[in-house]
C-alpha cells in the first residue's frame, strides 16, 4: 500500500502540513485570522561541511 | 631660622598637593557620577527584560501545557515497543541539540552543549550533531565543527510552532544522514526556577521494525510506521522546542531579576562613594577658604 503523496516525494510532515493549512484556509474569517498566526515559520537552516557552513547545492521548493 | 623656613615650606607643600588632590576629587566627581548614570541605565535595561521575559514567560508555559501530550504521546509508542537502540556494529549517531538565537538567559544553552560535548568526548566518529539554535552552534563549533550537520537558526525570536518543528523534522530525515539511533537534547522544564538538560531517544525505520514487540499494534506495515515516525520526531521536536523556550524564559526571568539586584547594590556603593566624594571636596573647600582667611589677620 503506497500512498499517492509518498509516491509524489512528500514525507508524512509535509502531508500534514499542506492538509493543516487548507484545514486553516477553510476556517471561517473571524477563527481564520488566529489560525493564520501558527501557519507561519521562520526557521533557518545551514548545512555545514566539514566545521564550516557551506551554501546548498540546490534550494528544493 | 630653621623653624621659619619649615612653616614657609609646609604651606607650600599642602597647597602643592591640594590643588592636585582638587583636581583628582573633581575628576573622581564626575566620574563616579558617570558610573552611576550608566549602573542605573543598566539596572532600567534588565528590569525592563526581566518584565518582558515574565510576560513571555507566562506564555511559554500555557503553550507547553498544551504541547505536553504531543511529547508524552510520542513517547508512549517507544516505551511500548520496548524499543533498544539495536548493537549495529557502525551506529550512526545523531543528536538533535534544541536551544535558540537569543542569549543573557542563564547556562540554559550551555547545560545543552556541555551535555554533547560530553557525549562527542566519549566518542566523536559517527556522531553527527543538529544545532537547532544559533547559542548550540556557537558553542560547539569552535571544538567540533566537524560534527555539526546542519545549523536552524531565527529560533526563539517567537515561541517555536508546529510547522517550525516539522520544517526542522524535514531538515533531520532530508539531510542525507542516515541515522540509526539518535537524542534529542533539550531543557526539560521543571518550575520557574528549575530545569533539567534531558535527553529523548529517536529511532530510525528499520530499528523499529526489527523490534519484536511490534506486534503489539495491529496491522502495521512499514509504509505506516514510516508516517508514524516521520509524524513523530516532528512531534517531539515540538515538544522538545516547546520544553526549551518555556526554561528558558524562566531562566531568563531569573538572571534579570539577579543582574538587576547586582545593579541596584553597585548604585548603592556608588551612591555612597559619590556623597563621600562630595563632602570631601566641600570640607577642603571650607579648609582652604578658613586658612586663607586666618592667613591674611
Amino acid at each position: 500500500m503506497t500512498n499517492a503523496w509518498r509516491a509524489a516525494g512528500l514525507t508524512y510532515i509535509q502531508y500534514s502540513n499542506i492538509a493543516a493549512r487548507v484545514l486553516r484556509d477553510a476556517l471561517r474569517a473571524d477563527l481564520r485570522a488566529e489560525a493564520a498566526k501558527r501557519n507561519e515559520t521562520h526557521v533557518k537552516f545551514t548545512p555545514w561541511v566539514n566545521g564550516r557552513p557551506a551554501p546548498r547545492q540546490a534550494e528544493s521548493a | 631660622m630653621m623653624m621659619q623656613r619649615t612653616t614657609l615650606l609646609l604651606p607650600m607643600a599642602v597647597e602643592a598637593t591640594n590643588v592636585a588632590q582638587q583636581q583628582r576629587g573633581m575628576a573622581t566627581l564626575k566620574h563616579i557620577s558617570m558610573r552611576l548614570k550608566s549602573v542605573k541605565n543598566i539596572q532600567k535595561i534588565t528590569q525592563s527584560m526581566k518584565m518582558v521575559s515574565a510576560a513571555k514567560y507566562s506564555r511559554a508555559e500555557r503553550d507547553l501545557k498544551a504541547a505536553r501530550p504531543y511529547g508524552i504521546g510520542a513517547q508512549q509508542f517507544f516505551e511500548k515497543t520496548e524499543l533498544q537502540a539495536d548493537g549495529a556494529t557502525e551506529p550512526k549517531k545523531l543528536l538533535i541539540a534544541v536551544t535558540s538565537d537569543r542569549g543573557l538567559c542563564g547556562a540554559v544553552h550551555t547545560g545543552v552543549a556541555r551535555l554533547i560535548r560530553g557525549e562527542l568526548q566519549k566518542d566523536d566518529t559517527n556522531t553527527m550533531v543538529f544545532c537547532v539554535g544559533d547559542k548550540s552552534r556557537a558553542i560547539l563549533s569552535r571544538l567540533y565543527g566537524k560534527n555539526i550537520l546542519m545549523v536552524a537558526n531565527e529560533v526563539g525570536r517567537l515561541p517555536p510552532t508546529f510547522l517550525d518543528a516539522s520544517k526542522i523534522a524535514h531538515e533531520v530525515l532530508t539531510a542525507g544522514y542516515d541515522y540509526t539511533e539518535g537524542k534529542i537534547v533539550y531543557n526539560q522544564f521543571k518550575s520557574v526556577v528549575s530545569y533539567k538538560c534531558s535527553t529523548l531517544p529517536i529511532y530510525s525505520g528499520p530499528t523499529v521494525e526489527k523490534s519484536e514487540k511490534l506486534s503489539v499494534y495491529d496491522s502495521l506495515d512499514s509504509d505506516v510506521v514510516k508516517s508514524y515516525l516521520e509524524f513523530s520526531l516532528a512531534s517531539l521536536i515540538f515538544y522538545t522546542m516547546k520544553e526549551g523556550a518555556c526554561s528558558e524564559q524562566s531562566s531568563r526571568m531569573t538572571a534579570m531579576d539577579n543582574a538587576s539586584k547586582n545593579a541596584g547594590e553597585m548604585i548603592e556603593k556608588l551612591t555612597l562613594t559619590f556623597n563621600r566624594t562630595r563632602q570631601a571636596v566641600i570640607t577642603r573647600e571650607l579648609i582652604e577658604i578658613i586658612s586663607g582667611a586666618a592667613a591674611l589677620t
